[in-house]
């Protein structure tokens, strides 16, 4: 193996990683920000991003819409399921103790899954690429065209998202709950519209990322539990509650997974991965970004 | 809705008003009340689910009341979630369709059949429990299954146990090679395939190899079968990765096995995975011919992988065109009306999962056919080795004390998918 195929391949295994990082960044962004507005680990995570593939796949395929009115249509639903969800299941139980909501958040994805059986099967389901053609080579390296989807989606997500909460007054509200929620309910911020308004965000975010990858993985009702565990990894890795460190803990647990491969064993990807993010939480218990949480919320 | 998960559905539901903490109660009982609510209708859902998937088909059993025969039940254990859904559906399809079929017919010598069907949920203890359930509670004369190779195998301590014959509808070769006298296979056992694709590949000059597979019972058993026969036929493994099922990237192992330059990748996966991993291979730009197995025959798997399935190879029975079992043959009647009265019913065409579902249903059906009134299971099972000539869709089954898969190379082809559909590969 010369020297120029060892650098086509440690491209293309950073290509995977990358592709993967983004979608699990999308997805701890959703678990941080509900925490941040809550302090609960919504279990409920990894059913938005399946409802987005599924609901997508379902307006294009049995309503005929276009992908993208089929995509944005897909992210409204999902976000009004997230929204009633919050308003019948979690907010009778803000204020409360945070174990109660976790546990109504695991009964949450549990009764989305067996709907989303219910009204689309159990068989996976499949999208177009949101562009035809074939793979662009960089470096001898193949980058698929939906993964620049991927990135761009996610890059524009983030983004967004980073606006809202710099340039916003909604932004800053969310921020203030989070560093301390009775202080800004005290100045006259409603935490608990915040707290669905966070539901709601997070299940856009959970959308964008499942219809995304639709494409290129498929989806299926139970697709939820194993990306929600990726995605509450790379939160964790990252530092819970910041939503620097959750992009961050995203990109290096896809890295992390895909670097496993090339130099590990493909049997062991997910047992390095954990094992890495036990061992960072060894050392460092609040994340890779843990100390600067303050600052940024 | 038997009675088993109603008495589930109920210990559940009375413990629920008390799930959450008494002092938070206290404090906000109406909210407590909503909350519970909320959960209760969750875990409604779930034992919905659970429950449609426990529906057994057939009239219940009627206790002899009257002149009317005491129903003979059997068992089978599916998988109707997890990875293997798309495998599971179609066989409890069958086993509904083919149930009410034989009941409008009279049932066995005028026994009305009743088979319970129970999900595993692709996980092995779960098929574990299922068969102690249909064994013990429901009284079973045998079970049908598992879907999967790895809950097969598991199901087997409780088998042995209680001394019921079980007829699997997966592919593993172990199941059979690591005899068992209370257990038959209906597919073609890897040991069948394997060497049948490589020889296919000899043909077609493939000298290097790559293994793909998932680190199922199933993926193991054939990267084990593939490894034992490969120098037969002159070819060499170049590559060998895995990943596990539920995946969804496996642009890193197909990284390695594009930089080892093989002239094919042999996949052994049943699960949806292959469609992510020919499309991935295809997008890496990777040119070399993808094989898969009998574990792909499957129409989602084309719809997944889209004009990336175009190419695919693999071998299978001769149910996806059923011209190649010959048009004059009884194999080819029974196959087309098979096909035909599940096209009507389900509006699609079925896999080779759902012949496998017929042929274990069948083979079980027509051996208590030949018993008398009141037969044992221990009976049934030797009824069933004595299968001689059974003629199912999967192919002609003639089972002995030593052979409990009954199968051969001859009720395999080799097919490739063009154009998005099944062809017989030249």
């Amino acid at each position: 193996m010369g020297s120029r195929e060892v650098s086509w391949e440690l491209l293309q295994f950073g290509v995977a990683g990358l592709k993967n990082g983004a979608i699990y960044a999308l997805v701890a962004l959703g678990f941080t920000i509900v925490y941040a507005s809550t302090n609960v680990i919504n279990f409920a995570q990894g059913e938005f991003y399946m409802l987005g593939g599924m609901f997508a796949t379902f307006v294009f395929a049995h309503l005929g819409l276009p992908l993208g009115l089929a995509a944005v249509a897909a992210v409204v639903a999902t976000a009004a399921t997230a929204v009633v969800f919050e308003l019948l299941a979690v907010r009778p139980r803000v204020g409360g103790d945070p174990m109660t909501i976790i546990i109504v958040t695991v009964g949450g994805s549990v009764l989305l899954r067996s709907l989303a059986r219910h009204a689309f099967g159990s068989d996976e389901l499949a999208l177009p690429a949101f562009s035809q053609g074939g793979s662009i080579m960089v470096g001898g390296a193949a980058i698929d065209r939906q993964t620049l989807w991927v990135w761009g989606i996610a890059a524009l997500a983030v983004a967004a998202l980073w606006v809202l909460y710099t340039r916003t007054r909604l932004g800053r509200a969310m921020r203030a709950t989070a560093v301390d929620g009775e202080a800004a309910r005290l100045v006259g911020i409603d935490t608990r519209l915040l707290v669905t308004v966070s539901f709601g965000l997070a299940a856009v975010l959970g959308a964008v990322a499942g219809l995304v990858v639709t494409p290129l993985t498929q989806t299926a009702y139970d697709v939820g539990a194993a990306i929600g565990l990726k995605g509450f990894a790379a939160a964790i890795l990252g530092g819970l509650g910041n939503p620097v460190a959750a992009v961050v803990g995203g990109i290096v647990l896809g890295l992390l997974e895909s670097l496993s491969v090339a130099f590990i064993s493909s049997t062991y990807k997910d047992a390095i991965a954990l094992a890495v993010l036990l061992l960072v939480l060894f050392l460092r218990p609040s994340g890779l970004l843990g100390r600067t949480r303050r600052e940024k919320v | 809705m038997n009675g088993l998960d109603w008495h589930e559905g109920r210990v559940v539901w009375e413990r629920k008003p008390g799930a959450p903490p008494p002092a938070a109660r206290a404090k906000k009982g109406n909210a407590t009340r909503r909350a519970a609510a909320i959960i209760a209708c969750s875990l409604v859902a779930v034992l919905m689910a659970g429950c449609s998937a426990a529906t057994a088909p057939g009239t219940p059993s009627s206790g002899g009341s009257g002149e009317k025969k005491s129903t003979y039940k059997l068992g089978a254990v599916v998988s109707l979630t997890g990875t293997y859904a798309g495998l599971g559906q179609p066989e409890k399809n069958v086993i509904d369709m083919e149930v009410e079929r034989i009941n409008a017919a009279g049932g066995i010598n005028g026994h009305p059949l009743e088979v319970v069907v129970l999900d595993d949920a692709t996980d092995v203890k779960k098929a574990v429990s299922d068969t102690a359930k249909l064994i013990d509670e429901e009284k079973v004369l045998g079970v049908l299954g598992a879907t999967g190779s790895g809950q097969t195998m598991a199901m087997r301590g409780e088998i042995d146990k209680a001394s019921v014959p079980q007829v699997s509808m997966a592919g593993a070769t172990v199941i059979t090679k690591q005899f068992d006298k209370w257990v038959f296979q209906t597919p073609w056992s890897n040991v069948i395939v394997l060497p049948l694709e490589l020889k296919y590949m000899q043909s077609k000059g493939v000298k290097k190899l790559a293994l793909l597979s998932d680190s199922s019972a199933f993926g193991k058993d054939g990267v084990e079968v593939a490894k034992a026969n490969l120098g037969k036929y002159g070819i060499s493994v170049v590559a060998e990765e895995t990943f596990n099922p539920g995946d969804t990237d496996m642009t890193a192992q197909l990284t390695k096995i594009k930089s080892a330059n093989p002239d094919a990748i042999l996949l052994v996966n049943a699960g949806k995975e292959a469609a992510i991993v020919v499309k991935g291979a295809r997008q890496l730009g990777v040119t070399a011919a993808i094989y898969g197995t009998h574990g792909n025959a499957r129409a989602e798997f084309i719809q997944g992988a889209g004009t990336a399935a175009d190419g695919f190879v693999f071998g299978a029975g001769k149910v996806l065109v059923p011209d190649a079992y010959g048009k004059d043959t009884e194999a080819y009647k029974i196959a087309t009306d098979f096909v035909d009265r599940y096209t009507k019913k389900y509006g699609a065409a079925p896999s080779t999962f759902a012949g496998h579902a017929y042929d274990a249903l069948y083979l079980t059906v027509e051996a208590m056919k030949r018993l008398p009134e009141g037969f044992t299971p221990e009976q049934l099972r030797d009824e069933i080795e004595k299968t001689s000539g059974f003629v199912g869709i999967g192919g002609t089954f003639t089972f002995s004390p030593t052979d409990h898969n009954g199968m051969t190379e001859n009720d395999l082809v080799m097919y490739k998918i063009e154009n998005g559909k099944w062809a017989l590969a030249q």
